[in-house]
């Protein structure tokens, strides 16, 4: 006890002394400490369900991971952008084709938001979609089996930062470049920075499958698009894309891209685009990006490479991109549940703007432009603005909003989340975040109806709030009730990776449609086999092919004779389990890949390439049954040319 | 599948029966006998299997039994789980329904699979078959046990 309050108030002096430094806010920490009732409100009794799905991007770990609300409790981690050899995701020969790239096999990715697909304005739970970062991707990942199921690589684009935010039936999921690059890319001074170009990018989603396609790409001036969010109700045909370094800097940015008091936020009309598209005005231009998809019937996935691409320019046409300026090097760019405020979250300005779509109209309708940059109309900030949040507290960055008439907004300079009222944007709540929080999410948060009950901050740094770990702490989430009046934190929990962005729903939505086991009857796998009777293993030239498989508690065959150093090993292994939650693994000595960890009814295939004469064990890596230890069994390997022929048990 | 849960559930069956050795090879003993009193476990209550035997269901019911049950039991020789070529003269209909189709509930209450399992240690699996197919399968081992008699 008394530790924990030297603790506390090392933790009060800690905050005291940032709101010192910081010198204007006054942070209310009557939620520190407030544990007794707290516990009580996020506890999620032994074998009870949480009330939400928290899906929280990992950043540089490339995964997606699942929590439940109000909890905390870590249900999984979903492989997306980044190899996983505990689920054998990149590593197995059905999955490897999911990270290919135009840049070939590309193990490792930045993911930062994942969007919910959307029905009317609201999350159906059908789909969460995904960004890659780094070497652009948008993915989209299915939640019935809570596996990745498609990922689509972005050409003309670099940091795929503003995305995979969705229209509000999923009509596009959009990828908005953070990093203009000549277009086509080619080989140039840097110096020519000026005539560098950002695409931002439409991506068609059908409603039945979810299978994405590149629609058409929007040409723009060379900025850094940030962050985005579309429409909705009357605002439903626009999309918005917050954007900085309207100075071009290549280098030194923040310096060089923190000279403009203002950059903007590019408000899109993507129906107009649609319609310039189906005009036959867009050009077709060479690319090359990988489309890859899991195809469920072969339990296989499938990577194809595009050559083009469709192009809009948006210094050619009218009507399609506005620029509203926003103060100051804006990075959230979120919409309220109304469709009316567009709220941009100026990192380095001093209140937070909200911005009205229907002064918007009127400002364009009336043609009162301040300039145009590269045919595009600037519009003006005070003819667009609903007004201006004021002392919101230091480095504003996202909003969400609970549908109570209240928008909360991540401070990350100050440590924060600040309550404001949509009414008159005036402060009503600010409570203190340990420490600098990125990204802030309310269930349903971006949507048109929020189910509010909670808001999570995101942070950056942990420092004192968990046991040390060497120079490598956690980062972590923090609850906080908004129930009432006053925002109470009610627990803290680590985060896999670094949380940005994140979305949540009630359980109810997802809960019930999960997929418990393929079905043996509907596994199309080449290589799968329906019964032990069809196990077997054929070889070809140097290649040998275990047709296998697996249930409680062995692996047929479980003796194989006839290998030979040299050869290149597939083992095919069907998991002939029809029970939830009977996993088998497979894994065999000295094998440069991973596991495998095959699901009921699924076939998955490992290659091995055994190095040295002798006998090689196998056995099963996921504790099945009581005579799990049993499950192994034996690969006799003979010397390059040998003669033992080629032998196995039924 | 925990290897906790397994353990407690091994400590409970160990706790609350007492069942007699091999128990699945001696047929004549009061629990392995088809009983009508017996108390019925599981969703599948009363089976009519009329006296003849349907060739088509059995053939149905092999295919079936091939995939889904044939990588543990054999007809004649203990495999993984006992061997089924008499078990439809040893046992209900029900019971041999209720296994395939309710097997989470019969390893937990039924006197007799509770002595399979500490017997053979291996769970059986519920291998999501539905009531038709299990229907079948029944009738393929009604011909095997008539095959045996």
């Amino acid at each position: 006890m008394k530790n924990r309050l030297l603790s506390t108030m090392a933790t009060l002096m800690f905050a005291t002394v940032s709101l010192v430094i910081i010198g204007c806010s006054s942070g209310d920490d009557s939620s520190i400490g407030d544990t007794g009732d707290a516990a009580s409100r996020a506890y999620v009794a032994p074998g009870k369900y949480d009330e939400f799905y928290n899906f929280v991007s990992g950043g540089f770990s490339g995964q997606l991971a699942v929590y439940g609300l109000p909890s905390g409790r870590l249900f999984r981690v979903i492989p997306v952008f980044s190899v996983d050899p505990e689920k054998a995701w990149g590593y197995s020969e059905e999955t490897k084709p999911m990270l290919m790239t135009s840049h070939g096999f590309v193990p490792w990715d930045d993911f930062h938001h994942p969007e919910l697909s959307m029905t009317d304005g609201v999350p159906d739970g059908k789909w969460i979609f995904g960004n890659a970062n780094n070497t652009p991707r948008v993915a989209r990942i299915d939640l019935a089996e809570f596996r990745t199921k498609e990922i689509l690589e972005i050409p003309n684009s670099s940091g795929n930062h503003s995305s995979p935010f969705t229209t509000e039936n999923s009509e596009y999921v959009v990828a908005g470049t953070r990093f203009s690059i000549p277009i086509p890319n080619e080989d140039v001074p840097i110096a020519d920075r000026e005539k560098f170009r950002g695409a931002l990018s439409f991506i068609k989603v059908d409603k039945t499958t979810g299978h994405m396609e590149l629609a058409f790409q929007l040409l723009v001036p060379g900025f850094d698009y940030d962050l985005a969010h579309a429409g909705k109700g009357p605002s439903h045909d626009w999309m918005f894309f917050s954007c900085y370094n309207s100075e071009k800097a290549a280098s030194m940015q923040e310096i060089n891209a923190s000279q403009n008091d203002k950059d903007f936020i590019a408000a899109v009309n993507w129906k107009k685009c649609e319609e310039y598209v189906a005009q036959g005005r867009a050009k077709e231009m060479a690319a090359t990006y990988a489309h890859n998809i899991f195809d469920d019937a072969t339990q296989t996935a499938r990577h194809t490479m595009k050559t083009s691409v469709k192009v809009l320019d948006a210094s050619e046409l009218s009507d399609i991109i506005y620029y509203m300026p926003t103060p100051k090097s804006p990075h959230g760019c979120d919409i309220d549940p109304s469709g009316e405020f567009i709220v941009g979250g100026g990192k380095l300005a001093t209140v937070i703007p909200v911005m009205s779509y229907s002064k918007m109209i009127k400002a364009i309708e009336a043609k009162k432009f301040d300039k145009m940059i590269d045919n595009i109309p600037v519009l003006n900030y005070k003819e667009c603005l609903a007004g201006e949040v004021q002392k919101p507290g230091l480095g504003p960055l996202h909003t969400e909003f609970d549908g109570n008439g209240y928008a909360y907004t991540s401070m990350f300079v100050s440590s924060e989340i600040v309550k404001w009222s949509l009414k008159d944007f005036s402060v009503v709540d600010r409570v203190p975040t340990y420490y600098s929080i990125g990204h802030l999410m309310i269930p349903g948060g971006d949507s048109k109806k929020p189910y509010g009950k909670y808001v999570v901050a995101y942070n950056k740094i942990t420092k004192d709030r968990y046991l040390p770990t060497g120079p490598e702490l956690t980062q972590s989430a923090q609850l906080f009730d908004i129930s009432g009046d006053k925002m109470k934190l009610i627990l803290d929990f680590p985060t896999i990776g670094e949380p940005h962005y994140a979305q949540a729903v009630p359980a109810t939505l997802i809960k019930d449609k999960s997929k418990k086991i393929y079905p043996l009857a509907e596994n199309k796998h080449p290589y799968m086999v329906k019964s032990e009777k069809e196990t077997r293993v054929e070889r070809k030239g140097n290649e040998v092919h275990v047709y296998g498989s697996a249930i409680r508690s062995h692996f047929k065959p479980d003796n194989i004779e006839g290998v030979r150093v040299g050869d290149k090993v597939f083992f095919h292994v069907t998991n002939l389990e029809q029970d939830w939650d009977v996993p088998h693994g497979f894994s065999i000595i000295g094998n440069n890949n991973s596991e495998l960890l095959i699901m009921p009814g699924e076939t998955l295939t490992v290659t091995w390439e055994p190095k040295r004469a002798g006998i090689h064990p196998f056995y099963c890596s996921d504790f099945c049954s009581a005579l799990h230890q049993e499950m192994t069994g034996y690969v006799r390997v003979s010397p390059a040319g040998s003669n033992v022929p080629l032998s196995w048990n039924k | 599948m925990t290897l906790h849960r397994i353990l407690a559930m091994l400590a409970t069956v160990a706790v609350l029966t007492s069942c007699g050795a091999n128990s699945e090879t001696k047929t004549d003993t009061a629990a392995d006998m088809p009983k009508a009193e017996k108390k019925v476990y599981g969703k599948i209550t009363k089976v009519d299997v009329g006296p003849t035997i349907d060739e088509s269901m059995v053939k149905s019911g092999h295919e079936v039994f091939e995939t889904k049950c044939s990588a543990c039991h054999k007809m004649d020789e203990r495999y993984v789980g006992p061997a089924l070529g008499t078990v439809a003269t040893r046992r209900t209909p029900e019971y041999v329904m209720n296994m395939i189709l309710d097997t989470e509930t019969m390893i937990q209450n039924d006197d007799t699979v509770k002595c399979l399992l500490q017997e053979y240690l291996v769970q059986m699996p519920n291998q999501s078959v539905d009531e038709k197919d299990a229907r079948n399968v029944l009738e393929y081992l009604r011909k095997e046990g008539a095959e045996r008699q």
